[in-house]
């Protein structure tokens, strides 16, 4: 850092709290870019490997959490992992977690997915990623990122080799999810499903599902009956319809 | 020279010669006695014209002479045509100025001539209004001006007195008005802004007067009568007085007055109007209506809405008749289709026949009134009978007709006839892959028990299935029909067969109907454990279907056959005519004498619902030929049955039906499921010509795509949209969730 004159001092300093990288990271960003600011940040983001942690860190975090008879972490060293960033199994912090690591099963991390996801979250180390639970949990309420986060779950909850998300599955995740919301339809929406369908959930439907809390209000008032919203989400209008929940238009 | 020796003429004494000639003209004019014009007259006079023109400067005097000429009709008009018409009121003035019009023309006429060479050389070199103009126009400065307002309140008041029923003078006002015209001098000018404005203003007010009386104090029948009767009035009124160009406008107004007016009030008059004519078949009056009310704009619009009301009421109400009278039967014949449901078809027929006649000779062939008819039989149409759909009830009207034995007993024609209107009937049913997938049911029935009564009649109405929804609509049905003749000839060749193949004769005659899969309705087929007498016969005919053909594949239907077997009894032998599956139960009674159900089930490999029917027919039923025990009337899986040598019968042959299974609820679910498909293919069809597409365009284009066979469902659109889109042959755009992408 004291090689660096006034000017590229602040801009590493700068980087970095935006960011969360490490200065080292800050550094090859901001080279790589010609110390522009704006230009590092996108080679930053584009590239999140540059936050290149200690591997050999990291390969010693997996190795503590891995399977002994596998090469893998399975429920076993999730719940230690749990227990060492001192967080909930169900916390959803952990969901945000799974995004980074491109899991691609619940309860589950590869070698490759566990060392990928926490170089890309720039840690290496437990004491590190605990620090970095407040702005991962943060990252929900990006709409953007909570989009990729929700579309993730389906794919992360659902039954290897399913298509579909099973309904209870379904249902904690819309639980856990929607509640960053605050969707009032919620509990009426998982006692539909419960009652009248019964059956496991799309990707469509869950999908869809965001965009309907997103721009449908709760009194319906702006509901096109004859637009393209999955056949579950119109069945769900006319529940609530029918249960008298909310008002007939007109 | 000649002109050098002519003797100058000086105006004055020029003028005076002419003066003489002049009120000689008037005299005539006046009806004074004087002798006509003689030819030297008349030569004279245009001399002294010719010769006051042709003279050298200053002595030229024909631009004197032209005003002189116009002074002529202005000094007559004022001294004697204006008082004479002053004095004279209405009828009496139009007659005056009748004459006076005709001594005008004939005054132009005369005076135009003795002046004729100013027309030929002053007035053409100067471009000034000829001399017949002139002259007219002197009439219409003076004359008509004057008194066009008098002249236009009295023909008007005449006209009046005529609609009131008094007799005019037709020639009079023929007259008068042709003066209107003729004093336009080539334009319509005077007659339509002098005359036909008033007169349209007026007849106007006449009608409205005349309406608003009539619509209070008559039937709706009767003010049609007179807004007819008026409208002819008035154009032979056109066609004896006015001008033709008058026709349209006038016979507008009286339209506007006695019909536009009064369009809803008439139509709706309580008892007599439009619903009312309906409800009476007053053909005739309906008739004027849809003559009168195409005259005016929109006018037939309410009109054909009424008559759909009607219409759809009038089936509605069969519906509901229909409706009492089924649920009024014994609950245990309910789910059959039975008479209650034939009188249904038949009189919604009958009600068909009667409004296309309506439309046709009332209505005029209209398209309004078609597209009234049809929504209207689209409505009720649709609704079914308790539980029956209408598909399902015409399906079996047809079965009705064309079996054997069937309620309907009808002549050739007849049946011909009806069928025609049966399938025109099925244009206005949305479920027309429901009625095609009943039809082959039955129609599967008909060939395979040879119940049909006619080969002609089954070919005849697939011909109009044909013509009216396509040749893929009746395509399995021809097939059937068609398939059916090829395995006569299979028959033929297998007899023939046996009778070479002495040796592979089973015993046992044998018939089989080959089919081809593909065109009939979908049978279950159970691995049933054939008697061995059975076996045999089965296996020599699969023999003989190997040396016909190699590659196909032979399922035996088991539940299709009927056999004829005797049946040994105390008394007597007896012919029982069963089904396959019952003589394999009896059968088993060869080696046994009792067997209990589960033994029965067992050997006969069947499920517990088909032993359970079986064996109701065998020993519930009309005939025991099993003796049961318990002996009660149901059938239990701890029962025993044992073969009853006491049966016997004062019939020598006897049949021993079975109940066909009830097939609706798989028929409907067949029809789904085809549906399911249908979506799917339409969609994807629809998606790979467009690429992107929007939700609604996409259910839009594919209802109608599919609207010949059936009527989708917009939820099972969607669903099949949804299931397309987990399949991967969809996705929905990443912007815009309401838009859809083709996958290829």
């Amino acid at each position: 850092m004291h090689k660096l004159g006034r000017g590229s001092r602040d801009k590493v300093q700068q980087f970095m709290a935006i960011t969360g990288a490490s200065e080292k990271a800050a550094l090859q960003a901001l080279k790589a870019s010609d110390w522009h600011l704006e230009g590092a940040f996108d080679v930053f983001y584009s590239q999140p490997q540059i936050a290149v942690a200690n591997t050999r860190h990291l390969e010693e975090l997996y190795n503590r959490y891995k399977e002994p008879d596998a090469d893998m972490i399975m429920v076993e060293g999730i719940s230690q992992l749990c227990n060492d960033l001192q967080v909930d199994p169900q916390d959803i912090v952990m969901l945000v977690i799974s995004w980074h690591m491109k899991a691609s099963t619940m309860c589950e991390f590869t070698r490759q997915e566990f060392i990928g996801g926490l170089q890309s979250i720039g840690v290496d180390s437990i004491e590190k990623l605990r620090e970095k639970l407040p702005s991962l949990r943060a990252e929900l309420k990006d709409d953007q990122k909570f989009r990729e986060i929700y579309n993730f779950a389906f794919a992360w909850a659902r039954e290897k080799g399913q298509k579909s998300l099973a309904l209870e599955t379904a249902i904690g995740m819309w639980r856990l999810l929607i509640a960053e919301r605050n969707w009032s339809l919620i509990d009426h929406w998982c006692q539909f499903l419960q009652v009248r369908h019964n059956k496991a959930i799309s990707r469509d439907t869950w999908t869809q599902l965001l965009e309907f809390v997103k721009t449908i209000d709760p009194q319906l008032t702006n509901y096109d009956e004859e637009g393209a919203w999955p056949y579950l989400i119109d069945e769900f209008v006319d529940y609530l319809k029918e249960k008298g929940l909310v008002q007939h238009r007109r | 020279m000649a002109t050098h020796e002519r003797k100058t003429i000086d105006l004055e004494q020029g003028w005076e010669f002419m003066q003489k000639g002049i009120t000689k003209l008037k005299n005539i004019l006046e009806g004074k006695p004087e002798p006509q014009f003689s030819s030297e007259d008349y030569m004279m006079l245009y001399t002294t014209i010719y010769n006051m023109c042709t003279q050298k400067p200053p002595h030229d005097y024909s631009q004197q002479l032209y005003e002189k000429y116009r002074e002529s009709f202005e000094e007559y008009i004022t001294s004697m045509v204006l008082p004479s018409l002053r004095e004279k009121h209405d009828e009496f003035m139009l007659r005056e100025l009748v004459k006076r019009w005709s001594n005008h023309k004939v005054m132009v006429r005369w005076l135009s001539r003795f002046f004729h060479y100013l027309d030929r050389y002053f007035i053409s070199r100067r471009s000034l209004p000829p001399l017949r103009e002139v002259g007219l126009s002197c009439f219409r400065d003076l004359v008509y001006q004057e008194i066009k307002g008098k002249v236009k309140s009295a023909v008007i008041s005449l006209i009046d007195r005529e609609r009131e029923g008094e007799q005019i003078d037709r020639a009079l006002l023929k007259n008068v008005l042709d003066i209107f015209v003729e004093i336009g001098l080539g334009t319509m000018e005077c007659y339509e802004n002098d005359f036909e404005d008033f007169l349209l203003k007026d007849t106007a007010d006449y009608y409205s007067i005349k309406a608003q009386s009539w619509i209070l104090e008559d039937s709706c029948p009767d003010y049609m009568l007179k807004a007819e009767e008026c409208l002819k009035r008035e154009k032979e009124r056109v066609s004896h007085y006015l001008h033709s160009s008058s026709e349209q406008k006038l016979l507008e107004k009286v339209q506007h007055e006695l019909l536009t007016q009064y369009a809803s009030q008439l139509l709706e008059k309580e008892h007599s109007g439009c619903h009312a004519l309906l409800r009476d078949d007053k053909v005739e009056d309906l008739s004027r209506m849809y003559r009168l009310f195409s005259r005016i704009t929109r006018g037939l619009e309410p009109v054909s809405q009424i008559f759909k009301q009607h219409v759809t009421n009038e089936g509605t109400a069969l519906v509901k008749q229909a409706e009492d009278a089924a649920s009024n039967k014994k609950p245990e014949k309910k789910d059959m289709v039975g008479l209650q449901e034939q009188i249904f078809v038949r009189k919604i027929i009958e009600l068909h026949d009667k409004y296309v006649a309506y439309v046709t000779e009332c209505f005029q062939g209209h398209t309004l009134f078609h597209k009234a008819l049809k929504e209207a039989f689209e409505v009720f149409c649709n609704k079914g009978v308790s539980g029956s759909s209408s598909a399902e009830l015409l399906a079996t009207f047809c079965d009705n007709i064309l079996k054997k034995g069937g309620s309907e007993k009808l002549s050739d024609e007849a049946i011909e006839d009806t069928l025609e209107k049966v399938v025109r009937l099925l244009a206005y049913i949305s479920d027309k892959d429901l009625f095609a997938e009943f039809y082959r049911k039955k129609l599967a029935r008909r060939l395979l028990f040879d119940k049909s009564a006619n080969d002609e009649h089954e070919r005849s109405i697939l011909t109009k299935l044909k013509q009216q929804c396509g040749g893929q609509f009746t395509s399995k049905m021809e097939g059937m029909v068609t398939d059916l003749t090829v395995a006569r000839d299979h028959q033929t060749k297998f007899e023939e067969f046996i009778s070479s193949h002495p040796e592979l004769n089973p015993g046992i005659d044998l018939a089989v109907t080959v089919l081809t899969t593909g065109f009939w309705p979908s049978y279950k087929s159970f691995d049933i454990n054939l008697p061995s007498e059975m076996v045999k016969c089965v296996e020599v005919f699969k023999e003989f279907y190997q040396t016909r053909t190699k590659h196909r594949k032979l399922t035996l239907i088991y539940s299709l056959g009927t056999c004829n077997i005797s049946a040994k009894f105390e008394a007597k032998t007896i012919e029982l005519i069963v089904t396959t599956y019952q003589a394999a139960l009896l059968l088993l009674f060869n080696g046994a004498d009792r067997l209990s159900y589960s033994e029965i089930v067992t050997q006969l490999n069947l499920s517990d619902d088909d032993v359970v029917r079986l064996l109701h027919s065998l020993s519930c039923a009309k005939y025991d030929i099993l003796n049961k025990e318990p002996n009660n009337r149901s059938i239990a899986p701890n029962d025993v049955f044992e073969y009853n040598s006491k049966f016997t019968n004062k019939m020598r042959r006897i049949k021993i039906p079975l109940p066909p299974v009830d097939e609706k609820k798989k028929v409907v679910e067949d029809v789904d499921k085809d549906r399911r498909y249908a979506i799917d293919a339409s969609i994807v069809r629809i998606m790979k010509s467009r690429k992107v597409l929007g939700h609604q365009q996409l259910v839009m284009e594919c209802v109608e795509q599919l609207g010949r066979m059936f009527k989708p469902d917009f939820k099972a659109i969607k669903k099949r949209i949804e299931d397309l889109i987990t399949r991967d042959y969809l996705e929905r755009d990443k912007d815009n969730p309401n838009v859809y992408r083709y996958l290829a």
